[in-house]
């Protein structure tokens, strides 16, 4: 195997570092941490309103307002704080303020440094600590203890409380079923290589009818770590991940990342042959990268750059480089 | 003392594909010696190595007088741009009246868009989308001089805007009549993003003006993209032509039209690039989905459909065999059908001569299937030939800046950049049932007479380089560029030869999905092989 060649393979790091992660806020939202601020796991991070309206007011001429600060009601009875909001915009000498009666806060699943604060945009924390990357997350932010789920493959009726603050590592795919099931239970998140396009729409919209209800379950994510359709995770993931049980991690939504802050946690890089069949018949196998061979000709007339595959069971095949992918 | 080099690497390094072309100097110009490309993760060195080492491995003579050895091309001058992700610009007005053409004219731009006016949006949704941190560009346009119904609410939507530039890294455009709330913006020196008066949005014509300074805020100097415009300029100049640049990527779709200058007057450029007509849209929605369906092969449901454009986003050269590859025609094809309908202007314009197709789309699709399926989405009736920019060099080109020396580049390299796919002539108005008459292809080694029968694909083998004359003759009147009964066209070869394309303009396709299909694969089975159906 030469070098260049396993180069001519598309990469995809196995672990990434530093994660900032993002907490969108809305107008109205009440930031708690400044640039600089040191956050721990389950530090309430900000505040964010339930039901954000934007209320005219007349601002006394004394006091600076301007977008993006915050407004303080009066105080209610005793030592009460009265309500809050922020300046949204100034219009014939009157405040727009985004205000709400209702406010649920929002804690840092990892521990980390504040980068930045915008009100009404976002908040950046670099995490501490290492992750997996996804392709997308679904969900709220989350955290809790990594269980592997036995069979590899999760169904609803194989879910029981013992699994309650788990983040679940379900293997292939999923259902939406599974999922709902899951979070009602007080599972915390999922780890799965691939949800469809059917099943992540129905747990979109159960979530939406979450968000909505009055008593709100607690934070729940499925983090996809590879597509839409059914193949195992690697295995370069499935060590990390194996090494990881028992471990408390996070699942951040804003970049969809599994992260988990063990600086000891030695994880050595995957051989530099070492090859994923992505798609194809032989999808998601792993093999030995031997060499490229130029063009060939596959299945449908099409003429692609093809490199020879060393399988475990001690067969080779050609497969086009487009289908493969490596680790490092 | 400087040593002109004898060899060069150009690069294009797109989100989903990095094609890299090694260039030498071979009889006092400039050849392209071979090419290659790969997924955009695959290492450029390692690419640039092979490319140079197969090049070495073919004729080691060439490679020496190139002084190219085994290994040594990841040192050679390299000429490099890069496609860069569309950005999102928040567009919002006053009214849904006014907001139509803005939004019209910044999706054609290089901007993913949101949009919303202030009457159709609460003053607290509007400003949620305005902060939301994947906005990078604010386009708050009004008409000029501002309608009835826009004046109302001008003044409150400006402040609103002003207020939301609270991020001031965003830049913000104000369009038309809004320029003349530039002031509730405050001290805009002092603001990182800058603010900028453009004109207003005109309705129907979604270019002009405010589109090239919406494309300029959007591309950055060395964009892909950008280059491709100036690329597709030289190539009008030297073949004194109008030429059609259609790229189609993995994060837009770019449409160039550039003719030469007329009467010494300077050339002309018409650039969009239009992130809705990407490949494989980030979050394919129903419309997405049903339009992949609507000219795919493969039957399968919508959900299915879906999950299929999710792993073709994800990973963009995977599973391109087999049914992989209709999958990403129809999905190509589906991706020219949105960009045709965000640049209405084109088809005002008189059909170009010459259409080069580029983009990471066609990199694994047969030649003579690129060329049907641009002519099954962008139908005009005429005659006009269709080229592949097979080694995507076209945009390196576009991207040197002296213009002379841009034109001599690509006057060197024309034969060698585009593969020409063939002659395309697509007459319109032909009465269905009976032969609409015959064509007769006067070439260099003979006569070939064909009957035409609407509703069908025409082919006649004219190989690469070769030229002929086309003698058509319809029973009735037809449209072809004209209208008329007898045509004489010069046409030229290609891979996919001449191909009279007698079906319907626009298309029309079967409901039915099993039936679409099958005519679907034998259009595709003919243009392949070259058996007329």
């Amino acid at each position: 195997m030469s070098a260049t060649d396993v180069g001519l393979v598309a990469a995809r790091r196995l672990i990434a570092a530093p994660i900032d992660g993002v907490f969108a806020l809305a107008p109205g939202d009440r930031p708690l941490v400044a640039a600089g601020d040191s956050v721990v796991v389950g530090a309430p991070i900000a505040e964010r309103l339930r039901d954000p309206r934007l209320d005219e007011m007349d601002i006394p001429e004394e006091v600076v307002a301007q977008p993006g600060g915050r407004w303080a009601g009066p105080p209610r009875r005793g030592h009460d704080r009265g309500p809050g909001g922020e300046y949204v915009f100034d219009w014939n000498g009157r405040w727009r303020v985004a205000t709400g009666d209702i406010a649920d806060a929002i804690e840092s699943p990892f521990a980390g440094i504040v980068r930045e604060v915008r009100p009404g945009t976002g908040i950046t924390i670099r995490a501490a600590g290492r992750g997996i990357r996804g392709v997308v997350a679904l969900g709220s932010p989350t955290r809790g203890r990594l269980q592997t789920s036995a069979s590899g493959e999760l169904r609803a009726g194989g879910l029981d409380v013992g699994s309650a603050g788990t983040i679940l590592v379900v293997g292939s795919r999923v259902d939406a079923e599974t999922l709902t099931r899951a979070r009602a239970m007080g599972v915390c998140g999922v780890v799965v290589a691939g949800l469809s396009s059917k099943e992540r729409r129905d747990f979109v919209a159960s979530e939406a009818r979450q968000r909505a209800a009055l008593h709100r379950l607690p934070a729940f994510a499925v983090l996809v770590l590879d597509g839409a359709v059914r193949r195992p995770l690697a295995g370069a993931v499935q060590a990390v991940l194996a090494a990881l049980v028992g471990r408390e991690v996070a699942i951040v939504t804003d970049p969809p990342t599994l992260v988990f802050d063990l600086p000891n946690l030695v994880i050595p890089d995957p051989p530099i042959d070492l090859v994923r069949i992505r798609a194809g018949a032989l999808a998601g196998r792993e093999g030995r990268f031997v060499r490229a061979v130029g063009p060939r000709r596959f299945a449908g007339g099409v003429q692609l750059e093809a490199g020879i595959v060393h399988l475990p069971d001690g067969t080779t095949a050609a497969v086009p480089l487009g289908d493969l992918e490596r680790f490092v | 003392m400087t040593i002109e080099p004898r060899a060069f690497l150009a690069l294009d390094s797109g989100a989903a594909t990095t094609a890299a072309a090694l260039i030498g100097r071979v009889g006092g110009r400039w050849r392209l010696i071979g090419s290659l490309s790969m997924p955009a993760g695959s290492d450029v060195e390692a690419i640039i190595s092979v490319l140079g080492d197969r090049a070495v491995a073919a004729d080691p003579s060439l490679a020496a007088s190139l002084e190219l050895r085994v290994g040594n091309a990841v040192d050679l001058p390299r000429l490099e741009v890069a496609s860069h992700p569309p950005q999102r610009m928040a567009v919002v007005a006053a009214s849904e009246r006014a907001l139509a053409p803005l939004v019209a004219t910044a999706s054609r731009s290089g901007w993913r868009t949101v949009s919303g006016s202030a009457e159709s949006m609460d003053p607290l949704a509007m400003t949620t989308m305005l902060l939301d941190g994947g906005v990078a560009g604010v386009l708050v346009g009004a008409s000029d001089p501002p309608a009835a119904d826009e004046r109302r609410a001008l003044g409150e939507l400006a402040a609103l805007a002003a207020a939301a530039g609270r991020r001031r890294d965003v830049t913000v455009v104000l369009a038309g009549g809004m320029s003349e709330y530039l002031s509730a913006f405050g001290d805009v020196a002092t603001r990182a993003g800058e603010v900028l008066l453009g004109p207003a949005a005109k309705r129907g014509a979604p270019g002009g003006p405010l589109a090239e300074l919406l494309v300029d805020l959007a591309l950055p100097p060395d964009d892909a993209r950008r280059a491709l415009g100036a690329g597709a300029m030289a190539l009008a100049e030297i073949l004194d032509r109008r030429v059609d640049v259609v790229e189609i990527g993995f994060d837009a779709g770019t449409r160039a039209a550039a003719g030469p200058g007329v009467a010494g007057g300077a050339p002309v450029l018409d650039l969009a690039v239009v992130p809705t007509a990407a490949l494989a849209p980030a979050d394919p929605d129903d419309a997405v989905v049903d339009r992949v369906g609507l000219w795919s092969t493969w039957g399968a449901d919508r959900h299915r459909l879906r999950d299929r454009l999710r792993e073709l986003r994800i990973a963009p050269w995977a599973d391109a065999t087999a049914d992989g590859s209709t999958l990403r025609m129809a999905a190509a094809r589906a991706a020219l059908g949105r960009l045709d309908e965000w640049t209405p202007d084109w088809s005002e314009r008189p059909p170009a001569d010459l259409v080069v197709a580029t983009g990471g789309a066609w990199a694994v699709a047969p030649a003579p299937a690129v060329a049907l399926a641009l002519v099954d989405v962008l139908r005009r009736p005429g005659a006009g030939q269709f080229a592949l920019d097979h080694a995507r060099i076209l945009a390196p080109l576009g991207s040197i800046p002296d213009a002379d020396e841009r034109r001599a580049m690509v006057s060197d390299l024309v034969d060698d950049l585009l593969a020409p796919l063939g002659t395309v002539v697509t007459p319109a108005g032909m009465h269905t049932g009976r032969s609409a008459g015959s064509v007769v292809v006067h070439g260099s080694d003979g006569s070939t007479r064909l009957d035409l029968m609407p509703g069908s694909l025409a082919l006649i083998d004219l190989p690469p380089g070769t030229s002929a004359v086309a003698e058509f003759k319809f029973r009735d009147t037809v449209k072809l560029g004209a209208r008329g009964r007898h045509f004489a066209i010069d046409v030229t070869g290609g891979l996919g030869g001449l191909v009279v394309d007698l079906r319907d303009v626009p298309l029309k396709l079967p409901d039915r999905a099993d039936l679409r299909g099958e005519l679907l694969e034998s259009w595709q089975t003919a243009i392949v092989t070259g058996r007329e159906v």
